[in-house]
């Protein structure tokens, strides 16, 4: 197990997969005729963010600024070896874990909360805006706003602002605002309670709002997800993973993580695209969200209202609203089109596990290694035990992303224990 | 010479207008025409160029270029084609041959490695059979792999755009951009466009060993504004831009 404070195994460059997909990535196109969607987000996203989602290098240094606030959040992140779960199913082969919820933030959305905020502390503007499911992806950019003195406006779906309320305190916490979305900030939050009060809210309703209070405020819009600006700063799990596998000897046969919009995978997988040509690679969803599965691969809005570019996705439709699952964070209707494309490929593939499946995962995750792991996560170990169950006899070694640890989600156990 | 590429969708504004400014056109200060054929999804554009594709789609008549089309020709002007795939998909080899009795020397199939990546080979092929140039359309987005197995396939040169899509103002670095379509087809005449404003941009993208440069979306606002001067001003300092 490699746990310590180890600067070597943190990579010095960020790694964009876009130079090395089998086929072309369709650019992203504008969704309305009469106004260019692409040229707005000149406005809503720091310049140096639109630039590194633009110019496909391979490679893109990380400025220093920002890899010092990485290892003040805890960077690198362990890679465990799941003893006691090979123990505890038996199996011969080798279980690992890439554990993200030992950073500060609890999951991985920080990797790019912190070089989103730094890039737009750099150019002065007024403040940060997001949306957020769950309430992972709000905690990180109010900790990433707050390392860089900036205010945080969020957008939580309404659904997950009631049911966690405990989220609500940590981003207030980090100096974050918070309002549940639909919210009566934004013109279209406005309409949406107009037309559907009764509205849980959904994650592309929340995008719309926050990029709307950008523009009208002078804030910048921080991303969470899909677009591959954000794949490309999470692209520091799959680099640690595979340093850290290399210290170790080791070399992975099968990636398992969990997809909402793509980034915790994506940052996971895709550093192994290039060189490990023969490493199976599976994407999981909840049953509830079967994007791979029954979602069309074309282009589709990224957001509900319809203000972000089109981009080709598997996507279950702009208008698609999930069940409440315990996964705020794997509720959204599509996956970033470099993922999109690599499962259109047949390069990455991808599963589907019920709430149940999840359920069990959580717990003998946490009985076995005494983690209690995130709902987004639980659903790549729920995968990883299926997967394990069906090649018992293979001797794999298995390395499955944990996004995020579960402390806050711990509802989801309530009076069912 | 560096070559300047202008860039006219068929039929925009309307086909008088546009046969008025291709016959002011200065032929010496030229290389090559790019002319769009009106697309019902001209999905690689930006607003401006889409807008010419809508209304291009209701006034092009062919019969019209004709004369032009062939004192072009006869001038020693290259043209190329413009043209989706989606749209020229079904009669692809009347579209060809139609072209051909047009003078024109290729085309250039924006939608085609994206949409269509599977029947590219073929299609490539099928230009190369025929004698007409297939001219490489590709991006930033495109990846190293495929840049260097498609230009494989023709010795023609290379369209680079710079941006998503036409007219289009994205932050992108100059340096990179060039530095990484030489690095992967070193000696390969390679022509920039998509979003190219600004002389000092032509200037480095020419020192980088560019071999010319396309424009596009400025043209057509001159057509909408029927401002013959300014048209034949900014093709004056393209020019210059690209001898400097
Ligand atoms: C812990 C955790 N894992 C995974 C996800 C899914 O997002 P993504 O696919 O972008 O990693 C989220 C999103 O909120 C999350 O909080």
């Amino acid at each position: 197990m490699i746990t310590s404070i180890n600067k070597d195994i943190m990579p010095e460059n960020w790694y964009n997969v876009v130079p090395d997909l089998p086929e072309p990535l369709a650019p992203p196109r504008d969704s309305k005729s009469d106004f260019s969607s692409i040229n707005l987000l000149n406005k809503i996203l720091p310049r140096e963010v639109l630039k590194q989602e633009f110019t496909f290098r391979r490679y893109e240094k990380i400025p220093d600024e920002v890899m010092e606030q990485y290892q003040q959040i805890g960077r690198p992140t362990p890679l465990i070896r799941a003893k006691n779960l090979e123990k505890f199913l038996d199996y011969n082969g080798k279980i690992f874990y890439k554990y993200e919820g030992a950073t500060a933030s609890g999951s991985h959305k920080i990797n790019t909360a912190i070089p989103q905020a730094y890039y737009a502390k750099n150019e002065g503007v007024n403040g940060v805006t997001t949306e957020t499911g769950a309430g992972q992806w709000g905690s990180a950019t109010a900790l990433a706003a707050s390392l860089y003195k900036l205010p945080a406006q969020i957008f939580m779906v309404k659904i997950s602002f009631e049911q966690k309320p405990l989220r609500k305190i940590v981003m207030n916490l980090y100096n974050g605002n918070v309002v549940p979305s639909p919210s009566n900030l934004t013109e279209y939050g406005r309409k949406v309670l107009k037309e559907h009060p009764d509205t849980t809210g959904t994650l592309g309703i929340g995008i719309s709002e926050a990029i709307e209070y950008a523009l009208d405020h002078d804030y910048r819009y921080m991303v969470a997800s899909v677009m591959n600006v954000s794949l490309t700063h999470q692209s520091v799990i799959g680099q640690e993973t595979k340093k850290q596998l290399e210290l170790l000897g080791e070399h992975a046969d099968v990636l398992i993580g969990c997809v909402g919009g793509g980034s915790n995978f994506g940052g996971f997988t895709f550093p192994f695209i290039p060189d490990h040509p023969d490493t199976e690679i599976i994407a999981t969803t909840a049953d509830e969200v079967p994007k791979f599965s029954r979602g069309e691969y074309k282009y589709d809005l990224m957001d509900t209202g319809g203000i972000l570019p089109e981009v080709r996705m598997y996507s279950l439709g702009a208008d698609f609203v999930p069940p409440s699952i315990y996964a705020g964070g794997l509720r959204y209707h599509g996956a970033s089109p470099s993922l999109s494309l690599l499962i259109n490929k047949g390069r990455i593939k991808s599963d589907e596990v019920t709430q149940d499946e999840v359920k069990e995962a959580i717990k003998i995750f946490a009985n076995t290694q005494g983690v209690i792991i995130a709902p987004e996560s639980g659903h790549a170990v729920a995968t990883m035990l299926k997967y394990i169950k069906e090649h018992k006899n293979d001797k794999k070694t298995i390395v499955v992303n944990v996004s995020g640890h579960g402390l806050l989600d711990l509802s989801i156990f309530g009076d069912t224990q | 010479m560096k070559n300047l590429i202008p860039y006219f969708t068929l039929g925009y504004p309307d086909n008088q207008t546009l046969m008025k400014f291709l016959r002011i056109m200065p032929v010496n200060k030229i290389n090559y025409l790019e002319f769009g054929f009106p697309s019902n999804d001209p999905r690689y554009d930006g607003p401006t160029i889409r807008e010419t594709h809508k209304i291009g789609n209701k006034n092009f008549n062919d019969n019209l270029y004709k004369d032009l089309f062939s004192y072009f020709h006869k001038n020693r002007i290259k043209m190329y084609s413009l043209s989706y795939y989606s749209d020229i998909k079904p009669k692809f080899n009347e579209f060809i041959d139609y072209l051909k009795s047009r003078s024109f020397s290729g085309i250039i199939i924006p939608d085609l490695i994206i949409d269509y990546y599977s029947e590219a080979k073929d299609t490539i092929n099928y230009l190369n059979k025929n004698g007409f140039e297939y001219i490489p359309f590709f991006s930033p987005a495109t990846p190293d792999k495929i840049i260097i197995d498609i230009s494989k396939l023709t010795d023609s040169w290379i369209y680079y755009g710079l941006q998503p899509s036409t007219g289009i103002d994205i932050p992108y670095e100059l340096d990179y951009t060039t530095e990484r379509i030489n690095s992967l087809l070193p000696g390969r005449e390679i022509t920039y466009g998509f979003g190219i404003k600004t002389e000092e941009d032509i200037k480095s993208l020419m020192k980088s060993g560019g071999s010319g440069v396309a424009i596009g979306s400025y043209l057509e606002k001159m057509l909408a504004k029927n401002d013959e001067s300014g048209f034949l001003e900014y093709i004056n300092r393209i020019r210059g831009a690209l001898d400097a």
